[in-house]
């Protein structure tokens, strides 16, 4: 194993266990709902896991599907990015063909991550919100798309690849990336709530008057 | 001093009463502002201090001092501050007079985060400091001294229901209709917004008017009849659980089989939804709405409508706590299509319609009035697109921010209960002979 590839293996172990901890000791547990469904919670969790991410499920998607595709995009890029990374851990190469793919992807991601940055400094609504580490967190995540470019088409340049994303991975639990996370139990309880009250996947339809 | 002492109360909650929801929503946001335009105070007055994002940063940048590493350690690169007595003040701002807990931009955030829920917690931060507005909280004390917001006595109850019941007779021809109070054994349990007594009461007679064409057994209560909850706006748990326990007590006590809530939006989620969770078990009555009882009635064949009574254009807000909090969605849509002639939606509807502007409790917060009147002008504009002349809504809260819009937006709509309609379509029984 080389130097790059032992730091990467400990940033992803790290960064993993680091996860488990600020995922256990989030606050105290919601208990068990005493008030007796109106409809599925288990349907509400798979919409919420599903088709809630289709560009037509909600409002803000339909109305802003420039910054929804560009979000898809950006975070595609990013979970390819990951994918390579653990691959160049177990030595495999992407297939013959891949590389290029994987640059337009990495590319792709770049441009839709700079592209939100740059929707972030335009938008009055947005500047109001942001903070210091909204610039950092992107420029973090769009610095490995770009190690990830050089390395799929100059393969010498893994060990760099490695190294920004082991920078990376350690980072993301400390910021707003660790929303990696925690979006899954925040899309968990969302689910949840709106499935058992029969509002999401769809509304319990009622029956239609007699005579 | 006493402001530091309130500062440490909220902090209190911050640090020792998050609950595992709440805190992932806080880590999830990535403040990516798409809730922005979910909102109908940002949509009506524009500043960005009223999007969805920015009130959830109002309790998350507090969250990011005392929870996170790198809020403790570089406050000023995650954008953590400390919690303060001016901070607690901007948290007012937002968290009642910029929020209406509507939750319709939990149905937009794009990682899956019910913003209101977050909101609500600055509540309770605000409550522990004592800066919940004092309308409020005078409310949720009526209601726990007396059993009702309005202070209304045991007297005052029956005399104006003995007066509806003479005049409900004599409206409907029939000596047979009653409205009845206290009367053990029935099988379904009406409770009220107090407002209804004191100031709608015409509301209560078509509710009777209601059960009495589906030959229902039921009944009214003298005591411990509202379901109305400032306890709930307050975001006071425990006073809410409170206030809730009298009703479903009174209607455990009666030994009913169904307790009906009146129509009241979040009088019907609290009770069908919350309580259970404040109280820590299952009402040993089945909750459900009036909306959902009359969809079931005409169901059943129980009750038979002439929508030709009903000539004008009809429209339907949809309530907040009713129908994107409750479920019931599709129920009422089923009653006014019976009911009325012609029952145009509103756009958008259903679980993403917009909140009329008086949810939260804001009705009850004076201070707020001018921006909850403001913010009503998404409503007043959905109002007016769609051409009706009567707009129907099952929510006394909706109601009475429903009429301060018509006025204050010169709509020139009449305001309706979905029970009044319904009344007014009644095909009454044959009287009993």
């Amino acid at each position: 194993m080389t130097l790059p590839s032992l730091v990467l293996f400990l940033a992803f172990a790290i960064s993993l266990a680091s996860f488990v901890v600020l995922r256990l000791g989030l606050g105290r547990r919601v208990a068990t709902p005493f008030a007796p469904p109106r409809a599925s919670a288990a349907a509400g969790v798979r919409y919420a896991f599903t088709t809630a991410f289709l560009p037509w499920a909600k409002e803000s998607a339909r109305q802003h599907l420039t910054s929804y595709v560009a979000g898809i995009v950006f975070h595609g890029a990013v979970f390819a990015a990951l994918g390579l990374l653990v691959l160049s851990l177990v030595h495999v190469a992407p297939p013959p063909g891949a590389s290029t793919v994987l640059a337009v992807a990495f590319a792709a991601g770049l441009a839709c991550g700079l592209g939100l940055l740059g929707k972030r400094a335009r938008t009055a609504a947005l500047r109001a919100v942001s903070t210091p580490e909204d610039v950092a967190a992107n420029l973090f995540v769009n610095a490995v798309l770009a190690a990830g470019i050089a390395a799929v088409l100059r393969p010498a340049l893994l060990p760099v690849f490695q190294l920004v994303g082991a920078a990376l991975l350690l980072y993301a639990p400390l910021g707003k990336l660790r929303h990696m996370l925690f979006l899954l139990t925040s899309r968990r309880y969302w689910g949840t709530y709106f499935g058992r009250r029969g509002v999401r996947p769809s509304p319990r339809q009622a029956a239609g008057p007699r005579g | 001093m006493a402001e530091a002492a309130a500062v440490e109360r909220a902090l209190g909650v911050l640090t020792e009463r998050l609950d595992e929801r709440t805190a992932a929503f806080l880590n999830a946001c990535v403040r990516c502002g798409l809730c922005a335009d979910s909102c109908h105070v940002h949509l009506a007055d524009g500043d960005p201090a009223s999007t969805p994002v920015a009130k959830v940063e109002r309790v998350a940048k507090h969250y990011r001092r005392y929870h996170t590493l790198l809020g403790r350690v570089v406050p000023g690169l995650v954008g953590a501050e400390d919690l303060t007595d001016a901070a607690l003040q901007e948290l007012v701002a937002a968290a009642f007079g910029r929020c209406t807990l509507c939750g319709r931009c939990a149905l937009t955030c794009s990682v899956g985060l019910d913003p209101s829920a977050v909101i609500r917690f600055g509540r309770t931060m605000l409550l522990a400091a004592g800066l919940v507005p004092k309308g409020i909280l005078a409310n949720r004390d009526a209601a726990l001294e007396t059993g009702n917001n309005m202070r209304l006595s045991r007297e005052d109850v029956v005399e104006t229901i003995q007066w509806l019941e003479e005049d409900l007779r004599q409206t409907l021809g029939d000596p047979a209709v009653r409205l009845p109070v206290d009367e053990a054994g029935a099988r379904v349990l009406y409770v009220l917004n107090p407002r209804e007594i004191k100031f709608f009461p015409l509301s209560i007679s078509a509710a009777g008017a209601i059960f009495h064409a589906a030959g229902e057994s039921w009944t009214l209560t003298s005591t411990d009849f509202d379901i109305t909850n400032y306890g709930f706006f307050a975001a006071d748990a425990e006073a809410a659980g409170a206030i809730s326990a009298k009703v479903i007590e009174r209607a455990e006590a009666l030994g009913v089989e169904e307790l009906v809530v009146a129509e009241c939006g979040h009088g019907y989620r609290t009770l069908r939804w919350e309580a259970p969770e404040w109280l820590g078990r299952a009402p040993k009555v089945r909750v459900v709405s009036f909306v959902e009882k009359m969809a079931e009635y005409l169901a059943d064949g129980r009750i038979r409508l002439a929508p030709t009574r009903n000539p004008l254009p009809v429209t339907l807000h949809d309530p907040c706590n009713l129908v994107r909090n409750g479920g019931v969605i599709e129920e009422q849509r089923v009653v006014l299509r019976s009911a009325a002639a012609a029952f145009v939606e509103m756009t958008p509807n259903r679980a993403e319609n917009y909140c009329c502007g008086g949810g939260g409790g804001l009705l009850a917060a004076s201070e707020f009035a001018a921006q909850r009147v403001a913010a009503g002008r998404i409503k007043a504009d959905q109002i007016r697109a769609t051409g009706a002349k009567v707009v129907t809504s099952p929510c006394h809260n909706c109601i009475d921010q429903l009429m301060e819009l018509n006025r204050h937006y010169k709509l020139g709509v009449e305001v309706k209960t979905l029970g009044e309609v319904v009344a007014d379509a009644l095909v009454p029984p044959p009287p009993v002979a």
